[in-house]
């Protein structure tokens, strides 16, 4: 019995020491018509602000540890001009807020967080505002499920969707970002976590400047010039985000230039211009994603060194692989990768081509020269040369190679559970057909 | 009829000249084509992005100076005399200046797209201004910035 007691004792301890703070925090409730400014300056540390319905037309300032709380339809109009949220209090909370019309210079944001850490901003709608929410040298901040976009002009008039500048520590999770300049922009920082976040119609979905320590999950990123594009970062991991519809005329679903240690992991890279694309890529570790239905699957420029690659799927990209720029190894050693135009046997039977597969044709390789000559793909002299490089394979020299090339594709964990379900129905179909047909021949014998 | 063939004479050779740009003129920024030679980053912030123009009409364009500095290193043919004209573009106007007359304000936490922390201007004047808006920073003219170590040489 003491043992249910102790817990509980310390529970009414703890219950005790917290009642001194809240017994003077207060709710107070703005109505249409008044003023937040002037309720946030009557607010002390811990109160709480609910806003009614209606436009507030004014920027509000907030220096305290407080939370306001937006009814549905209260609407901060920051008239045009500088940021229409300031905070620089740490552990504040904006909730339900649609916030919009701030001013249009290169910092002004519809939230700017200044020196301040463990604030949560959720749930709010941020429109027509050059940058959506800028943190600038903050930490351990929580944006969640806000829904953010700049203005109607072009992206390169458009700021950022959630611009972090210097700081450590945010969680970023399910945000809706769409028609802002870059959706997520990382400059100088690290220790980041992103899960669901969803950016489409911008320039870049997410953009890592000399950023490190940054783990993005489940996110989905299309239709953007590119997806994402990560630069002079360290440490970004890529799990299980989608990367779509990239088809700009210089789109990529993911642009890795002077990065090290970049893990990209289980991923969709489906329908962009160029799918994966590394230049001064250090440790980057390629595993399990889908590469599928881009213009040119996999590219590669400048100097790459000790990348691994294994247990992707190349499939349907109308180009494979596109290289310039140094040797390398598709392989762990192990496992290769999955590419649908690999033409040679599996003697052994071990899922393992006996023959190497070898990325980048030499027709590849000229168009990086002369881009032109894009004018003759497909072209029957060009199948007939990309032919006789596959029979005689040191006729190419490519040195970007599979030596370990998976005869079958490799078969994602999520997928595996609706391809058996969806089997058994055609088979139960196949087999009432052939019963059917068997009755069908057997009465029309006895009838004759 | 010999007018008229001479009007299109003309006009021919104004369209072959227009493509050749003999005169070494910078070109207009389309961001939603063009990206930088070095780094491939989308050209959005156009007045920080600048050019290279070659005396066979070839254009380079870049998204912030280093990334042009960068570029001259590689192509060291483009360093002769005569081989290339470079641009910056004035921050706050977006006019093109070639980059010898151009006056620059530097500090490491002016932003640039690639933080290069160079920011360029069309005169002096304005370097000094900007310099004394941001409480921070130096001015350098075309020399000193011929000196100045950056950031992707460190």
């Amino acid at each position: 019995m003491w043992r249910l007691k102790k817990p509980f004792a310390i529970y009414i301890f703890l219950l005790l020491l917290l009642v001194p703070v809240n017994a003077f925090a207060e709710e107070f409730r703005v109505e249409s018509g008044r003023s937040i400014q002037s309720a946030v300056e009557d607010a002390g540390n811990g109160d709480t602000i609910l806003v009614s319905p209606g436009v507030y037309k004014e920027n509000v300032m907030i220096d305290k540890e407080i939370t306001i709380k937006g009814e549905e339809g209260a609407i901060i109009d920051g008239g045009g001009k500088g940021n229409v949220i300031i905070v620089t209090a740490s552990n504040v909370v904006l909730e339900g807020l649609t916030i919009q019309n701030g001013g249009t210079g290169q910092e002004d944001s519809g939230i700017f967080i200044k020196k301040a850490h463990h604030n949560v901003i959720k749930n709010n709608t941020l429109k027509n505002v050059q940058n959506g929410i800028y943190i600038a040298n903050s930490n351990e901040n929580k944006l969640l499920g806000n829904r953010i976009a700049s203005n109607e002009s072009h992206f390169s008039e458009r700021g950022n969707g959630i611009h972090m500048f210097k700081g450590e520590g945010h969680l970023l999770k399910e945000n809706e970002i769409a028609k802002v300049q870059d959706g997520i922009y990382f400059d100088f920082t690290k220790g980041i976590k992103l899960q669901g976040n969803h950016i489409s119609e911008s320039r870049y979905g997410m953009h890592f400047m000399f950023s490190e320590g940054i783990l993005a999950e489940r996110n989905h990123v299309e239709k953007n010039v590119t997806g994402l594009m990560v630069m002079d970062s360290a440490r970004i991991d890529f799990i299980e985000n989608k990367v779509t519809d990239h088809f700009h005329f210089r789109g990529y679903g993911i642009l890795i230039y002077e990065t090290k240690e970049v893990l990209v992991e289980g991923n969709e890279i489906l329908r962009n211009s160029t799918g994966l694309s590394l230049e001064y890529g250090v440790d980057t570790l390629i595993n399990r994603n889908q590469i599928a239905a881009n213009q040119v699957g996999l590219e590669f420029m400048g100097k790459n060194e000790n990348n691994t690659f294994s247990k992707n799927n190349f499939i349907g990209n109308v180009v494979q692989s596109k290289i310039s720029g140094e040797d390398m190894r598709l392989d762990d050693g192990v496992k290769g990768n999955y590419w649908d135009d690999y033409s040679s046997f599996d003697l052994s039977g071990d899922g393992v081509g006996e023959e190497a597969y070898k990325a980048g044709s030499l027709y590849d390789r000229l168009l990086r020269k002369q881009p032109y000559w894009q004018f003759f793909f497909e072209s029957p002299s060009i199948k007939l040369w990309t032919k006789a490089e596959a029979l005689f394979p040191s006729f190419g020299s490519a040195d970007v190679y599979d030596a370990r090339p998976l005869i079958e594709p490799v078969i994602m964990l999520q997928e595996t559970e609706q391809l058996s379900k969806d089997r058994g129905i055609p088979g139960i179909i196949g087999i009432l057909f052939i019963l059917f047909s068997i009755l069908v021949i057997v009465k029309g014998r006895k009838l004759r | 009829m010999i007018k008229k063939l001479g009007v299109l004479l003309i006009m021919s050779a104004a369209v072959i000249s227009g493509c050749n740009n003999s005169t070494m003129e910078p070109e207009e920024i389309n961001p939603e084509i063009d990206v930088c030679e070095v780094c491939n980053m989308g050209l959005a912030h156009e007045h920080y992005a600048t050019e290279v123009v070659t005396a066979d009409g070839e254009v380079y364009k870049f998204d912030d100076i280093g990334c042009m500095d960068e570029f001259m290193e590689m192509e060291a043919h483009l360093k002769e005399e005569n081989a290339s004209k470079k641009y910056v573009r004035d921050v706050d106007t977006g006019e093109w200046v070639e980059l010898e007359e151009a006056f620059h304000a530097y500090h490491p936490d002016f932003w640039t797209p690639m933080a290069n922390g160079v920011v360029s201007f069309k005169d002096k004047e304005s370097a000094e201004n900007y310099v004394n808006e941001q409480g921070m920073g130096e001015v350098l003219d075309y020399e000193s910035l011929e000196n100045h170590e950056w950031s992707w040489e460190q």
